[in-house]
């Protein structure tokens, strides 16, 4: 059905070219022709015009110029010659036979023209070229008029055109034929394919009840038909395999980009060396690590880039090394670029199921460890001195005591003082070294409850009031009986306190005094511990809280501190929200203020302890 | 009058109270110093025979004291004894490149000190005066 309409469509499409060819030539030859009659006509006209009258009008019966244009009547086209005079009248003519010659046109003023004269009874229309008689002078006119072409085109080219049409005529057809015969098969095929195709859905009824000839075509068909069948299916696998393995492609370089950024967002520090010893990944925490950019690394040999000798020998090791042999190795080192960092460099081997990756290095910033570590150190160091200048002292007290004290009652006396000076100061120092370490540990949790401060004021100030009298100094305690309840834990704010007592008693001189006092403002108690003892420099003012830090004694005399009791008691201050304040001077004494919260009076029926 | 005199320096009070008590018995004359920069100044005014130096001391400590005191007097080689208790071999390595320096074991026994620089005494030139004047 297709290929005939293709076929009639060719037809068609043919004859319109034909049509317009012919109509072009058609065309193209009247205006030819045209051009022909109007240069010939011109011509006449022109060349009669020029001849004298008398010539063109001749007398009576004789024979006129005009009759010699006759021999122009082999020209199919002419129609008449005439002389008109300025009115109309015909002074001379001559017509084809058959011919009117039709009434004169006023002259133009150009001369020479040309007017065409609608057809008349005769049927054909007339082109007339008209010019003024050179040698009248009246308005006497020279006319001369053609037929205009009627017959579409000349016969002699009819077999030309006819030639052509024909070539084209039996040129369509064959093309068409040649087409469709190269065409049959496949639409055949295409055909049958369908037919087919219908019967393999409607359950193959049309197949049993084919003829047998078309078993072949039918064989053919079917075979064909699977094959598409296959091959669509093959296809649309492929294209799910396809879409599958995109979006799989696309899971994997997700899980990879997460991947990498856990890795980057990891504090430590990751190297990748493949087994030849170059960096195939690297974190960018490598750089803050070991000062040297990831672009320095990446890609190049060790020894390119490391310049810390501990790490380039351990990596060293695990290359050369056989793949069994590697287990995990780490080092500690300071790191040649940053040196004030401390690092722990942890080198793998990267093992797969039966081949290496290279090696893995975790690069951990220690510098805290470390730190804490010296610090560990330095703890136990100082606290070992702590405890053996006391006890070197008594050692040599007791010696002296062993040698002399027999003699001289005055160093007995002193000795035994030095002694029992020594061992209370290293009694206080063990204390004060578990509440420390408590503290530290975190494990000392206060217990706070509603105290009633001038309790306990009252209780740290019996207990110190020996000692101070022991030492020559006076003891005040200036504390209103209705002070405000404050919520401490009393254990530990007794050891804070009993501390700072223990301070003004010591670094005072005999005759001196310690004040305990406790003010009530609008929002906080303020206990304060007021001596007149030696005093500080601003500089130590400032450090006095310090771990182990002790004001420099100029003096003889020899307190014997150890430098923990004042952080103890800044730490059970901060404890309980509570502020430490110093004022001192030196040489005239110094004032150590607890700031604390008040507890709200709301809770009247609370319990007091 | 022309006792030996021997320089206590040493940041402990107590320290130098029970060695004074216990040299000035046996006799010796003693001056003592907080720092080294005090003992510089004490050997300025007069030189002792025998100078005894704690190591850890604030400020000029006594082994920067020990190298200044060797530079600044290098022909009056008066024995030095310095009180340690840092028994590792490093520690006393510095020790070695100055002459006439020796180590007291700390925690210090008096009698021992009184005992070394007895031995000490006795084995130098002898003096008249090496006798107990008290």
């Amino acid at each position: 059905m297709k290929n005939n309409r293709i076929g009639l469509i060719l037809v068609g499409s043919m004859l319109a070219v034909i049509a317009l060819v012919v109509t072009l030539l058609l065309q193209r030859q009247q205006i030819e022709h045209a051009e022909q009659v109007r240069a010939q006509g011109l011509g006449v006209v022109r060349s009669l015009a020029a001849l004298p009258a008398s010539v063109l009008i001749p007398s009576k019966g004789a024979p006129g110029v005009l009759d010699s244009i006759l021999a122009y009547r082999d020209n199919p086209d002419f129609a008449y010659a005439a002389v008109s005079a300025a009115d109309g009248r015909s002074l001379a003519e001559v017509t084809s036979p058959g011919t009117l010659v039709p009434p004169s046109a006023a002259l133009a003023l150009t001369g020479f023209a040309e007017r065409t004269i609608a057809a008349g009874q005769n049927g054909r229309a007339i082109r007339e070229f008209h010019g003024p008689l050179a040698s009248a002078d009246d308005k006497t006119q020279v006319r001369i008029g053609y037929f205009e072409a009627r017959t579409p085109f000349g016969m002699k080219d009819l077999p030309f055109y006819a030639l052509i049409a024909l070539a084209m005529f039996l040129l369509v057809p064959l093309i068409y034929l040649v087409i469709k015969r190269e065409m049959a098969p496949l639409a055949a095929l295409g055909e049958q394919l369908r037919v087919a195709a219908n019967q393999a859905t409607t359950h193959m009824p049309a197949l049993v009840s084919t003829p047998e000839s078309d078993a072949d075509v039918r064989t053919l068909a079917h075979t064909l038909n699977r094959y598409l069948d296959q091959a669509s299916t093959r296809i649309r696998e492929l294209e799910q395999e396809s879409v599958a393995s995109m979006a799989s492609g696309r899971l994997l370089e997700y899980g990879s980009n997460k991947m990498q950024a856990v890795l980057q967002c990891l504090p430590d520090g990751l190297l990748v060396l493949d087994p030849a010893g170059e960096v195939t990944f690297a974190t960018g925490k490598i750089e803050p690590l070991l000062g040297v950019p990831v672009a320095d690394v990446l890609s190049q040999p060790v020894e390119a880039w490391c310049r810390d000798p501990e790490l380039r020998a351990m990596l060293a090791r695990f290359r050369s090394a056989g793949l069994d042999t590697r287990s995990q190795m780490t080092i500690e080192f300071n790191p040649a670029g940053v040196p004030d960092k401390r690092l722990w460099a942890t080198a793998q081997a990267l093992l797969g199921h039966s081949m290496g990756y290279g090696t893995l290095v975790v690069l951990r910033d220690a510098t805290r460890e470390h730190l804490a570590r010296q610090a560990g150190n330095d703890f136990v160091a100082h606290v070992a001195h702590e405890l053996k200048s006391p006890l070197n002292v008594i050692g040599m007290y007791g010696e002296m005591l062993a040698d002399a004290g027999e003699d001289d009652p005055a160093v007995r006396v002193e000795a035994i003082n030095v002694i029992q000076d020594e061992v209370e100061r290293m009694s206080s120092l063990v204390n004060n070294l578990l509440n420390v370490s408590k503290l530290e540990m975190g494990s000392m949790r206060p217990e706070r409850h509603r105290v009633k401060l001038d309790d306990l004021l009252r209780d740290a100030y019996q207990q110190a009031r020996s000692r101070a009298e022991g030492k020559g100094i006076r003891l005040e305690l200036q504390v209103a009986r209705d002070l405000a309840a404050v919520s401490v834990d009393k254990d530990l704010f007794r050891i804070a306190l009993n501390n700072l007592l223990n301070n003004a008693i010591k670094y005072n001189q005999s005759g001196g005094s310690v004040v305990l006092a406790a003010d009530e403002g609008d929002l906080d108690v303020v206990i304060g511990v007021r001596d007149s003892g030696i005093g500080m420099t601003p500089e130590d003012r400032e450090r006095v809280t310090e771990k182990f830090f002790r004001v420099r004694e100029t003096g003889t005399e020899q307190r014997g501190g150890h430098g923990l009791g004042l952080y103890l008691t800044n730490q059970i201050v901060e404890l309980h929200h509570g502020r430490l304040t110093i004022d001192s001077e030196l040489g005239h004494g110094s004032v150590f203020s607890i700031h604390l919260k008040k507890m709200p009076a709301l809770v009247e029926g609370g319990q007091v302890l | 009058m022309n006792k030996r005199m021997i320089l206590l320096v040493d940041d402990e009070p107590h320290v130098i109270r029970v060695l004074r008590l216990m040299l000035e018995r046996e006799g010796y004359e003693v001056a003592s110093a907080n720092d080294g920069n005090e003992a510089l100044d004490k050997i300025g005014a007069r030189r002792p025979d025998v100078m005894v130096s704690d190591i850890q001391m604030a400020g000029m400590d006594g082994r920067e004291l020990c190298r200044t005191v060797r530079a600044r007097y290098p022909d009056e080689l008066f024995p030095i004894f310095v009180m340690t208790s840092m028994t590792a071999s490093g520690e006393r390595e510095w020790v070695r490149a100055l002459a006439n320096v020796d180590f007291l074991e700390k925690p210090l026994s008096p009698r021992q000190l009184i005992a070394r620089l007895a031995t000490h005494f006795a084995n130098a030139a002898p003096q008249p005066e090496n006798t107990h004047a008290a």
